[in-house]
């Protein structure tokens, strides 16, 4: 085998492979089991964006809390959070992740510092400051990071994050997946000043831009990042420019979209493809080693969508549970 | 009729990795569009009536506009009239290289240019014949001399109306020529590094473990980047033949172990293995077989034991205004010079 010229060893390449993986299976599937109808609610997709989560995530572990977005199933698996419960939630049933209360925008699992999808745009940020907060309390060494749309970065909770996390110099980083439309529209009508760096500047935060769909890029910036917040370096913006393959929700018919311009990143800038490329090339990993990640991944999904029709709704004595907290 | 001028912007330059890791700056894009105004006043006193810009998404187009209409409502006329290519935007290299293109078909006298030394790489790939005036708005930016933006405006006026001899206003300038198997050949306008390392990733390099070789079109000791490592064992001017090719190691296993600044206030050990002059039009195969190579210092290119690599010096390549030169010309000369008001009415009278 030729010597790994890669920043993670055999094992790490193939954990990236497989995150990757199941996340683009867990959002093909459900894109499809959307369309029949059995699925309460709205889900908006992450497939195409899968180096981002799964770049910054890997160098993360239990401690570390992260908050999401409306866009959150990505963040969820990178995150480790169990994909049959996941399943479970967005089809409402008793088993899932939030007991079938909160649906694909509202997953949560705080055991694996996942701290939830959320339905509120920018809200993320400051819940990330708070779980950055209780980390440099501790001082564990842990961080908190925030993931943002390029529209909800005009949102004034996440300007007033990143005001809060400077002064307060918290281990909380700022993800912003700038994957070019707020919904259905284009950053270029909507962000003034479109450079993510400079908001950040503004408020005495360094700021990086990376390729998006580049997994070894996002990998090795979020790397830093991460080390110089665990230092207590303080807080920092990372910006991922990225695509999305499927509309804004489910049901979007994308009409403020170039014609072929789908098509296009499919072909030409699936982060999947572009890392298996990447890593078959280097002669690190064979072909058949991926396909067997593959194989157990359609499996592991194509069960979880069983489980999850199967399973039971929650009954009205359930309604009050877990809803709830006693200080 | 007066020359037109091109303007090309980069608004992402200086926004990868090395603000963390090296707390380099990151020039703001209002920053950036405060340069572009400056500029645009000095063309027009210079005598410039026409300038065309790339343009961008990146907010510099939107401030600019700001300033020349406040300026037109006054009717102060303190710009040229700026008007932008007619091409996509697609917020990467790809402008850049676009906007010298056109740039090029439409017979620019000059092309002012805003960015780091990838930018500069990016115009030079297709500006052929075209002069070209750097303003460092990069991270390390060994390529575009650090001066005020407004002389550089200044200066290119006065070249490319001919009021500077050529010969004083022009100076030529060195490039590397790196090829990969048959595929289209790649420049690099001061320095190729070839590392360890065979992802492109973050681009920027701050890892001296994976580093192994060099070839520098000119040695600088006062710059920080990859040229450093070339410029404190062995300076080479711009304006001379040839350039360096040194070979690198790690630490433990070098002859000589040199300090350098290879990014903004990042100072580390560079093991140095050997080095010697680099000859013009000779094409040089690298000594590791698998890696990345870095061309003006950000990985681009990855490369593996199949591949035929050559890394080629050429003299002669392209043309940048001499700034100094040309200002110092222009004070010799008294260019900036006009009759006073005492003058003026006794050559009426």
């Amino acid at each position: 085998m030729s010597k790994n010229p890669f920043p993670l060893d055999k094992q790490g390449l193939l954990e990236a492979y497989r995150t990757m993986r199941t996340i683009r299976e867990f959002e093909e599937r459900v894109h499809n089991e959307f369309a029949k109808g059995d699925i309460p609610g709205f889900v908006h997709l992450y497939a195409g964006e899968e180096a981002s989560g799964t770049g910054i995530m890997m160098h993360l572990n239990d401690r570390d809390r992260i908050a999401s977005t409306h866009r959150g199933h990505g963040h969820c698996i990178a995150k480790g959070v169990d994909v049959k419960e996941m399943m479970g939630e967005i089809y409402g049933k008793a088993m899932g992740s939030c007991r079938g209360k909160g649906g694909s925008m509202h997953i949560a699992d705080l055991s694996k510092g996942m701290m939830g999808a959320n339905g509120i745009l920018g809200a993320g940020a400051p819940l990330a400051c708070g779980a950055a907060l209780a980390a440099k309390f501790r001082g564990d060494g842990g961080v908190g990071i925030s993931f943002v749309g390029d529209g909800a970065s005009n949102q004034g909770m996440f300007l007033e994050s990143l005001n809060l996390a400077a002064v307060w110099n918290l281990p909380a980083i700022f993800v912003v997946e700038n994957n070019g439309y707020a919904e259905s529209t284009s950053r270029e009508y909507a962000v003034a000043v479109d450079s993510y760096v400079d908001r950040a500047a503004g408020f005495g935060l360094p700021g990086v831009t990376v390729d998006g769909t580049d997994f070894f890029a996002v990998y090795e910036a979020a790397g830093e990042i991460i080390k110089r917040a665990r230092e207590g370096g303080g807080p920092a913006l990372l910006e991922c420019k990225m695509i999305r393959f499927f509309g804004h929700f489910e049901g979007d018919q994308q009409t403020y979209r170039g014609k072929g311009e789908v098509e296009h990143i499919r072909a030409n800038q699936d982060c999947i493809k572009l890392f298996a490329d990447k890593v078959l090339d280097a002669g690190v990993i064979k072909r058949p080693e991926l396909e067997a990640i593959d194989k157990v991944i359609v499996k592991l999904i194509d069960e979880a969508v069983v489980t999850a029709k199967a399973a039971p709704l929650p009954t009205a004595k359930d309604l009050m549970t877990d809803v709830y907290v006693t200080y | 009729m007066a020359p037109t001028v091109g303007i090309i912007a980069n608004p992402v330059s200086a926004r990868d990795i090395r603000r963390v890791i090296a707390n380099a700056t990151s020039l703001q894009i209002t920053d950036r569009a405060n340069i572009v105004l400056r500029v645009l006043a000095c063309l027009k006193a210079s005598g410039i009536e026409r300038v065309v810009m790339m343009p961008d998404n990146g907010g510099i187009r939107h401030h600019v506009r700001r300033g020349v209409e406040r300026s037109r409502n006054l009717g102060e006329h303190e710009f040229p009239e700026l008007s932008y290519l007619d091409m996509t935007v697609t917020g990467t290299v790809d402008d850049t290289v676009r906007a010298a293109d056109l740039m090029r078909q439409q017979g620019i006298a000059a092309i002012v240019v805003l960015g780091g030394d990838g930018t500069h790489r990016a115009v030079v790939s297709r500006s052929g014949d075209i002069p070209i005036a750097g303003i460092s708005t990069g991270t390390n930016n060994a390529f575009p001399e650090h001066r005020e933006p407004t002389i550089t405006g200044l200066a290119v006026g006065l070249a490319v109306t001919g009021r500077v001899p050529e010969a004083v206003a022009y100076a030529p300038n060195k490039k590397l020529i790196v090829r990969i198997n048959d595929q289209a050949a790649e420049i690099a306008l001061v320095d190729v590094a070839l590392v360890t390392e065979r992802v492109v990733g973050a681009r920027a390099l701050w890892k001296p473990e994976t580093f192994r070789e060099l070839f520098v079109t000119f040695a600088e000791p006062e710059v920080i980047g990859m040229s450093a490592i070339a410029g404190l064992l062995e300076p080479v001017k711009r304006s001379e033949p040839g350039g360096l090719h040194v070979l690198l190691a790690p630490t433990e296993e070098a002859a000589l172990t040199l300090n350098v600044p290879i990014a903004p206030g990042y100072m580390r050990p560079i093991g140095i293995a050997r080095w010697q002059r680099l000859s013009a039009g000779k094409a040089h195969g690298p000594q590791i077989t698998s890696g990345s190579i870095a061309l003006d210092g950000e990985r681009e290119l990855s490369f593996s034991e199949r591949d035929r690599v050559s890394v080629m010096l050429e003299e002669n390549a392209f043309r940048t205004v001499n700034v100094a030169a040309v200002m110092d010309y222009a004070a010799r000369h008294g260019l900036m010079r006009q009759a006073g008001q005492k003058e003026r009415q006794r050559q009426v009278s």
